[in-house]
């Protein structure tokens, strides 16, 4: 007999079919995630368009014009990872890191972004590059012809806000992603659109109901733009190193907040 | 709450016994379904039949309707001296349509109706249109194999997408026919044309229901009282009439730039337009019926005769949505997988008969017999995306 | 040694790729039904230890055909400690081997310890006073490729499956947690002892080792219920570990799934032995608990509160999924964990592992997040149908988008300490100087 066991069960069904959460999910979710493919096909384009355009640069030698382009480019893979990242093989070779590889850095197997920059920041240097640049264009390629026959699934759409937030969090707020580069805020930018894209989207499916949980999203939304402001560089940012730890902080806590809020849109969806 | 077996217990209310007798026909009321009228003290009639509409040179008898929800049959009888066609419209959503009735000849038209008011044309685009009514019911077939709603988003929205992507493409090919008559290179408009056409064909069965901007883009002369002199003959077909007839590109300007405009408006629509998961499917069957009863028989493109490249389009349109729902359909009926695929392939098999290989063949060129054969190939595709929805509990 | 900070990366993200994972098919201890609480429940591996059962007398015979810490219960704390070794030839060996020896029968068996003059250092550190007593204590010793490959004189002798750890698609393994001549596993009650222990080995064998890495953890204690039945340990994901682990009672499935006999192809001298396989999986906790209750139980394939099979929630966790009768996986999916690890077939017979994990908890990421997961143990007759088999089955499902295995090794584990005059590995060393 399990008994205690049952009851606490149980007890726990009764509260999660209360009612308490979230509505069935309905076809009001059509429009946002056709509009939200739309927005994921503008982006892997211009994806495209830019990689192009930056492993050409690597491939002629030009590391400064390279370099120049590594983050702006980077921007818009950023914005769509919750796609992106659904096609898992070509996650690892466009945005693997060298913590990936036993070797790290030094390991034949890392390829993409990461190992460009490498070699661009590191080393100073185009050499040895022209294959991994081949490879990251093709990547890419495939990557928007792949997204062009996908079918979105709703869950992973309204879940990719969180899980936008889930990459900040877990891996980017240390300056882990770009290393290098420290390009990192420009890889910030890019997430946080990512995600407010989406909560932009289904923003009118809940404006009525959950008012209150949109105002904190958006205030912490508004305090990413504000310190990221701060940071501003052009058409960019400066290196991840001039950001105060005290502004890390900031970011850290408003992603984690972010991260903890946007992980109940689904369910506030009918999409849990 | 009326009985639960309605089909035996069946008093016709006075109210639709009066309107099959002003129908002056078969009273009505399809028999399929089990239901019971949720909120009317209204019983099924008994007896399966045909709701008959008579229409005229002016209007139709009735030009009011009521029937259930549900599974109903019209017999639309063309009275007048012109060939017609006949619509539900939902707003100006073309619900459900038969075309190319000749006169003196009837045609029958299955559909399931959603409560909720509707208009039906009544031959002639000028003629004033007729009220359906459909009231309240409850179906309760097939409600256990549903997949549940959320399985639908995803395919509802890639089709959106689609149907967006599309609506863009013709956008962009009506600006190049646009640049064409600007620059008053026919040989180079009549390409441009087809490009155009191809994208509208591949969101025609949408579309072609939604009927303000069908009337806009798509007219066809023989629905216009003036015919090709009726200042209604504008869009897709006014351009062909002179591409192809008269072998020029005078006056086609603003006709071109209205199709641009239409076009934008289409998109607009398209994108906020919303759909139920029947639709999917029944949008493709009723658009491959419409194309075998009309379009297939009568030809489309009068002017062009380019039917043949049309249909091909057509197919792969009507093929999109319906490929978004078979991984749906493959949970529940591995075999109506199988029919819906084998169906595709003959009626493409059956155009590319036709077209034979090198210069596209004339539609003109193709007889009666094989407009037939063609024709049903079309029905039998529409038949077999028919047997989607019942699979996934849809109908 | 590892450094915390260092640990964690992980680099893409790993949404939705599929990974391997070890934890280790959320196992439900099918094997005990019936079952009296007293008798059983120090029998299975698979069973937490139990609240308030524990003694420092506890002792685990330290003799026998087979290592002790394989088959034996787990007790709430466990660690495992990586070594390089510096064995020359097979007599340096063979004293590393005796010192291990002489070290294990004196911690698992207790007593007091050797007082020494005031001005030298301590016989051992004093952790545990001047009586060591046995806590349960279990010390088992596996050996990894490299001690073999590097070495010609002993590389022939190499178990057949015994390879250095090769990267599966979800790893991100960091070179300060991997591999290792000389693996030790740790068990006892306390963490004291195991610490204990621990520092009594390095002290004795500094000459002869270098302490590469070390990975911690313990076992949740669990008070059993009315009818003496105690569940299984929950893992730091919150789902109950450990289910449909083999029977480790029973002592003929234990030769067929876990001991190297003498007809399996391998070298002699390794009969009695078992495929060790260590994996530090890390959970991202944070995003686990943000994630739907709903899509948490489909990934694991199990009522997260009772444990019990998704196919009968009504059921314990000591129910037995119907995989036959769910075909489309509409009730486990086909990609739950529990479902790819262990398809309750006749053919996956073949595949079954003894698992022996302990969640683990170490620090903060460099990100700010908790670095907690799971010190995965497991042993298997044949690694390559064992472990490696499972987690290849394992690679994609969508729990791996939660976890990132970041460091382990595969090792042997030496065939038993036969009786006093005995030392571990000796048949190895036996082997080595008649080839």
């Amino acid at each position: 007999m399990r008994i205690s066991g049952l009851v606490g069960a149980s007890a726990l069904a009764l509260v999660l079919s209360s009612g308490a959460f979230a509505q069935e999910a309905s076809l009001d979710l059509v429009e946002p995630i056709a509009e939200y493919k739309i927005y994921v096909s503008e982006k892997v384009a211009k994806l495209v368009e830019d990689t192009t355009a930056f492993t050409a640069a690597v491939k002629a030698g030009e590391v400064d014009k390279a370099k120049a382009l590594f983050a702006p480019t980077r921007l818009s893979y950023e914005a769509i990872e919750p796609i992106a990242e659904l096609f898992s093989d070509l996650d690892v070779s466009i945005d693997s890191r060298a913590d990936d590889y036993e070797k790290a850095e030094a390991d034949p197997e890392f390829p993409g972004f990461h190992r460009i920059e490498y070699g661009l920041w590191e080393k100073n240097s185009a050499e040895g590059l022209a294959p991994v640049a081949d490879k990251l264009l093709a990547d890419v390629k495939e990557l928007e012809g792949r997204i062009a026959s996908l079918t979105f699934p709703p869950e992973k759409v309204v879940g990719g806000a969180a899980v936008l937030m889930e990459e900040v969090a877990a891996t980017k707020i240390s300056g882990e992603e770009d290393r290098y580069s420290h390009t990192d805020l420009w890889d910030f930018r890019g997430n946080f659109d990512g995600a407010r894209k989406i909560v932009d989207l289904v923003r009118p499916l809940i404006a009525e109901k959950e008012a209150d949980f949109l105002k904190t999203v958006d205030a912490n939304f508004a305090t990413v733009d504000t310190t990221l402001a701060k940071y501003k560089d052009g058409e960019g940012y400066v290196t991840y190193d001039k950001l105060t730890e005290d502004d890390r902080k900031v970011l850290a806590a408003a992603v984690n907040t972010l991260a903890e809020d946007l992980s109940t849109l689904r369910g506030k969806l009918g999409l849990d | 709450m009326s009985s639960p077996d309605p089909q035996r217990d069946g008093t016709p209310s006075s109210r639709l016994m009066t309107i099959a007798l002003l129908g002056a026909g078969i009273l009505v009321l399809a028999g399929g379904g089990a239901f019971y009228l949720a909120s009317q003290k209204v019983a099924r009639p008994v007896e399966a039949g045909a709701i008959a509409v008579r229409v005229g040179d002016k209007s139709c008898e009735p030009m009011d309707l009521t029937v259930p929800a549900g599974r109903s049959v019209f017999e639309i009888e063309n009275a007048s001296n012109r060939p017609i066609e006949w619509e539900i419209l939902d707003g100006v959503m073309v619900v459900e349509e038969r075309e190319n009735i000749a006169p003196g000849f009837r045609s029958q038209l299955a559909t399931r109706l959603k409560p909720g008011s509707y208009d039906i044309t009544c031959g002639l685009l000028s003629n004033p249109r007729g009220k359906l009514t459909v009231i309240a019911s409850a179906h309760s077939e097939a409600e256990k194999a549903k997949p549940p709603l959320k399985a639908f988003i995803g395919p509802l929205s890639e089709y959106k997408v689609y149907l967006v992507l599309q609506s863009g493409q013709m956008i962009q090919a009506t600006k190049t026919l646009q640049n064409a008559i600007e620059a008053g290179d026919v040989a180079a408009t009549k390409a441009a044309y087809g490009a155009a056409r191809v994208a509208y064909r591949h969101v025609e069965s949408v579309s072609g229901r939604i009927a303000d901007i069908e009337n806009a883009m798509d007219p066809v002369a023989a629905y216009l009282a003036g015919r090709e002199q009726d200042p209604a003959f504008t869009g897709f077909h006014r351009i062909e009439f002179g591409l192809w007839r008269e072998s020029s590109v005078a006056g086609l300007k603003p006709i071109a730039d209205k199709l641009i405009a239409d076009a934008a408006t289409l998109r607009d629509r398209l994108k906020v337009l919303k759909f139920e998961p029947a639709d999917l499917s029944g949008n493709s069957a009723r658009e491959a019926r419409r194309l075998a009863e009309g379009p297939v028989i009568s030809g489309d493109s009068l002017y062009a005769s380019d039917d043949l490249a049309e249909f091909a389009a057509a197919v792969d349109g009507l093929e999109k949505p319906v490929s978004l729902l078979l991984p749906l359909v493959a949970e529940a009926s591995p075999e109506t997988v199988k029919t819906v695929t084998d169906a595709f392939a003959a009626t493409r098999a059956e155009i590319g008969k036709l077209g034979g290989t090198g210069t596209p063949v004339a539609y003109t060129d193709v007889p009666p017999d094989a407009r037939k054969t063609l024709s049903a190939s079309f029905m039998a595709l529409a038949d077999a995306i028919d047997r989607i929805n019942p699979a996934l509990g849809q109908e | 040694m590892r450094d915390p900070k260092n640990l964690l990366r992980s680099s893409y993200s790993f949404n939705r790729r599929r990974l391997l994972t070890g934890f280790g098919a959320t196992a439900l201890g099918g094997s005990l039904s019936g079952v009296v609480r007293a008798e059983t429940l120090h029998h299975s591996v698979a069973d937490a230890p139990v609240a308030n059962a524990a003694s420092p007398e506890d002792s685990v015979p330290h003799l026998g055909l087979h290592q002790a810490g394989v088959v034996n219960a787990r007790p709430a704390n466990g660690m495992v400690a990586s070594f390089d070794v510096l064995a020359r030839d097979a007599d340096e060996l063979e004293a590393l081997f005796r010192t291990l020896t002489a070290r294990i029968a004196f911690l698992t068996v207790g007593g007091p310890v050797p007082m020494l003059d005031p001005k030298l250092p301590p016989a051992d550190s004093g952790l545990l006073g001047p009586v060591v007593r046995p806590d349960n204590l279990t010390i088992t010793l596996s050996l990894g490729a490299s001690l073999f490959d590097d070495r010609p004189w002993l590389a022939p002798l190499k178990p057949k499956h015994l390879t250095r750890m090769t990267r599966f698609p979800n790893d991100a393994l960091d070179a300060d947690i991997c591999h290792g001549d000389l693996s030790i596993q740790i068990c006892a009650n306390t963490q004291d002892t195991t610490i204990h222990a621990l520092r009594d080995i390095i002290k004795a064998s500094s000459r002869q080792m270098i302490l590469k890495w070390k990975q911690e953890g313990n076992v949740p204690v669990i008070t059993p219920g009315p009818d003496g039945r105690a569940e299984s340990a929950r893992n730091f994901l919150g789902f109950r570990d450990g289910s449909a682990n083999p029977d480790s009672s029973d002592a003929a499935e234990m030769d067929r799934v876990v001991w190297v006999g003498p007809d399996e192809g391998e070298p002699a001298w390794a009969t009695g032995g078992s495929y060790q396989v260590v994996r530090i999986i890390r959970n991202f906790v944070e995003r686990w608990d943000r994630t739907p209750f709903g899509e948490q139980e489909r990934i694991m394939g199990r009522a997260k509160m009772t444990g019990a099979p998704l196919d009968r929630r009504e059921g314990s966790e000591f129910d037995v999924p119907d995989y036959a009768s769910d075909p489309e996986g509409k009730a486990t999916p086909m990609d739950a964990h529990i479902r790819l690890a262990n398809a309750r077939d006749e053919a996956s017979r073949a595949n079954i592992i003894l698992r022996r994990p302990f969640n683990y908890s170490n620090g903060v990421t460099r990100s700010g997040q908790l670095d907690q997961g799971l010190l995965f143990i497991c042993y298997q007759a044949n690694l390559e149908q064992g472990f490696i088999t499972v987690q290849r089955k394992l690679n994609g499902e969508p729990l791996e988008e939660y976890i990132k295995p970041v460091g382990g090794g595969f090792f042997y584990t030496l065939p038993g300490i036969r009786d006093a005059s005995d030392y571990v590995g000796s048949s190895l060393i036996a082997a080595a100087r008649g080839a």
